[in-house]
C-alpha cells in the first residue's frame, strides 16, 4: 500500500501540490486525473521518493520514506516498478539488455536464471525476434511494452504508469490498458496511473483521483465520478478528454 | 516606485544568492558521493574502460594537435627573443619550463575541458531530460556511481599519461623548431633541457592532471545531471559546464604552480 499524507510541495515559490492526501491499495487500479503540468507525474515521483515534499509524510507498506537515505530507497523501490511516460529505456543498449540491466545490478542471480526472466518479459511484451534491436527502431507501442516489461522484471507488487497511452494510436492504447488490467488478474498487481485521458480512467481503473490546481478535489470509485458536482469534474465529464 | 524597484532588485539578488549556495551545497554533496563510490569500481568495470578510452585514447590526436602547437610557437617566439639578448642556447630550458610546467597541462586542460567536459555534459544532459536517470534511482541503482564515478576513475588514471604526451610532444615539436628555423643544434637543445630539469618542474605538471580531471569530469556530470527544459536545456547544461570547468582549470592552473613553487626547493 502506498500512502500520500498531507503532502505540499513547491518548485521555488511556485505551489505544486497543496496538502495532497492519496491511498493506494494493493490489487486495485487507481487512476490520477488532472490536466497536463497540474503535477500527475510528480505524485508518482513522490511514492517513489526520487523527490521530497516540503512537508507531510509518504508511506509505502507503512514504512515512512519522506526523509529516507537514498540507499534505504533502493529494496522499497523494488517493490514498485515505474513506466515513464518516454519510456525512459536505455538507448545505447538492445532490448534484451534493457531487461537485463537491473538484474544484474541488484540481484545477484545465476545467469540462467537472468536468462530466464528476459525470456518471460521478451515473451510477456511479445517482442520475441527483436531481443537485439536498439530501443529506437521499435514502434511507440513496442517501446511501452518494453517499458512494461522492464517495470516487471523485479516482480513488483505495484506498478506506476506515467500517462501510459499519451502519443499512442488507438490501436496500440487500447492494447496497452488491456495489458495493464490483465497485469492484476495474471500477477496480482496493483497499479497506479496518471492520465488526462477519462476514458482510460473509466476503462480500467477501479478508483480515480482527480488533481486540480494542486488540490484533490475528487478521490472516490470510478463509477461515482459522475456524482460529483464540482463544476472541473463536469466539465471534463463532457469534454471526455482534458487538453488544458 | 524607486523604493519598490529597490526592494524588487534586493529580492532578486538574495534569491540569486540563495541558489547560488543551494547548488553548491548539492554539487558539494554529488562530488562527495562520486568518491565514496570509488569502492565499486570494480562492479563497474567496464563503464570505466569505457570511459578511459574516451578520454584517453580518443584524446590523443586532440592533445598532440595542442601540445605541437604550443611547443612550436614557443620555440619560435621565445627563440625569436633570446636571440636579441645572444641567449639561444638557453631555448631548450625556456620552452621546457613553459612546455611541463605550464602550458603543456593548461592546454591539455581546456581542450579536454571542451572534449571531455562537452561529451559528458551532453550524454548525461540527455539521459537526464528523457529520465533514464530517474529510471536508474527508480530501480534501485545509484546513477552516480554507475555514470560519474567511472568518468571520474578513468579520468584520473588517463589525465596524468596524456600530460606526459603533451609534454613530450611540445617538447619533440620545440626541438625540431629549435634545429630548423632557429638552426640550433640538437644537442645543444637537449643538453640545455635535461641536466637542468628539477623534480619541482614535473611535481608542478604533473599535479595538474588529476586537479583538472576532478574539476572536469565532476562539474560536467554535475552540470549534466542539472539539465532541465528538453533539448535547449541540455545546450544550455554542456555550455555551462564547459565554461565553469574551463575558468576553474584557469585558476587551478595558477593555484597549484603557487603551491608547488613557494613549498618546494
Amino acid at each position: 500500500m502506498i500512502e500520500l499524507r498531507n503532502v505540499t510541495l513547491k518548485y521555488g515559490d511556485k505551489l505544486i501540490l497543496d496538502n495532497v492526501s492519496i491511498t493506494v491499495k494493493d490489487n486495485r487500479i487507481k487512476a490520477i486525473l488532472g490536466p497536463s503540468g497540474v503535477g500527475k507525474s510528480t505524485i508518482l515521483k513522490l511514492m517513489l521518493g526520487l523527490i521530497k515534499p516540503n512537508s507531510g509524510q509518504i508511506f509505502v507498506d507503512d514504512v515512512d520514506i519522506t526523509r529516507m537515505k537514498e540507499v534505504d530507497l533502493y529494496p522499497i523501490r523494488r517493490k514498485m516498478g515505474i513506466v515513464f511516460q518516454g519510456n525512459a529505456l536505455f538507448d545505447s543498449m538492445t532490448i534484451s539488455q534493457n531487461f537485463s540491466f537491473f538484474l544484474r545490478e541488484n540481484l545477484r542471480l545465476p545467469e540462467e536464471e537472468i536468462e530466464r526472466r528476459v525470456t518471460e518479459q521478451i515473451k510477456f511484451a511479445g517482442l520475441e525476434g527483436y531481443e537485439d534491436q536498439l530501443p529506437e527502431s521499435l514502434s511507440g507501442g513496442m517501446r511501452k511494452r518494453v517499458a512494461i516489461g522492464r517495470a516487471l522484471i523485479f516482480k513488483p507488487r505495484m506498478i506506476l504508469f506515467d500517462e501510459p497511452t499519451a502519443g499512442l494510436d488507438p490501436v496500440s492504447s487500447k492494447k496497452i490498458l488491456n495489458l495493464i488490467a490483465s497485469l492484476r488478474k495474471t500477477s496480482n498487481l496493483g497499479a497506479v496511473f496518471v492520465t488526462h485521458i477519462i476514458d482510460d480512467v473509466f476503462a480500467i481503473a477501479d478508483r480515480v483521483a482527480v488533481l486540480y490546481q494542486g488540490k484533490i478535489i475528487f478521490d472516490g470509485e470510478t463509477e461515482r465520478l459522475h456524482e460529483s458536482d464540482h463544476p472541473f469534474i463536469m466539465s471534463i465529464l463532457s469534454d471526455k478528454i482534458l487538453e488544458i | 516606485m524607486p523604493m519598490t524597484n529597490i526592494r524588487n532588485l534586493s529580492d532578486q539578488a538574495v534569491l540569486r544568492l540563495k541558489e547560488f549556495l543551494l547548488t553548491m551545497q548539492e554539487f558539494f554533496f554529488f562530488s562527495v558521493r562520486a568518491f565514496t563510490t570509488m569502492p565499486k569500481l570494480k562492479r563497474y568495470w567496464r563503464d570505466f574502460l569505457d570511459q578511459a578510452n574516451i578520454c584517453g585514447a580518443e584524446s590523443i590526436p586532440i592533445v598532440l594537435v595542442s601540445s605541437i602547437s604550443i611547443g612550436s610557437l614557443l620555440a619560435i617566439e621565445v627563440g625569436n627573443l633570446l636571440e636579441d639578448f645572444g641567449a639561444k642556447t638557453m631555448l631548450g630550458r625556456s620552452t621546457s619550463i613553459s612546455v611541463i610546467r605550464e602550458l603543456g597541462p593548461l592546454l591539455m586542460g581546456l581542450m579536454l575541458s571542451a572534449r571531455y567536459g562537452s561529451r559528458n555534459g551532453a550524454e548525461l544532459g540527455a539521459m537526464q531530460i528523457s529520465e533514464q536517470i530517474d529510471a536508474l534511482r527508480a530501480f534501485g541503482t545509484d546513477p552516480i556511481a554507475k555514470l560519474v564515478m567511472p568518468r571520474l576513475a578513468a579520468a584520473l588514471v588517463m589525465f596524468v599519461p596524456l600530460t606526459a604526451l603533451a609534454d613530450f610532444a611540445g617538447l619533440q615539436a620545440a626541438g625540431l623548431l629549435s634545429e630548423h628555423y632557429h638552426h640550433i643544434d640538437p644537442g645543444i637543445f637537449w643538453n640545455s633541457v635535461y641536466p637542468r630539469m628539477v623534480p619541482k618542474d614535473f611535481v608542478v605538471g604533473f599535479l595538474k592532471a588529476p586537479v583538472f580531471a576532478i574539476i572536469i569530469t565532476l562539474v560536467s556530470s554535475f552540470n549534466g545531471f542539472s539539465a532541465r527544459g528538453g533539448t535547449a536545456g541540455v545546450g544550455r547544461s554542456t555550455i555551462k559546464g564547459i565554461v565553469v570547468s574551463s575558468g576553474l582549470v584557469l585558476i587551478a592552473n595558477f593555484y597549484v604552480s603557487k603551491l608547488v613553487l613557494e613549498n618546494m626547493q
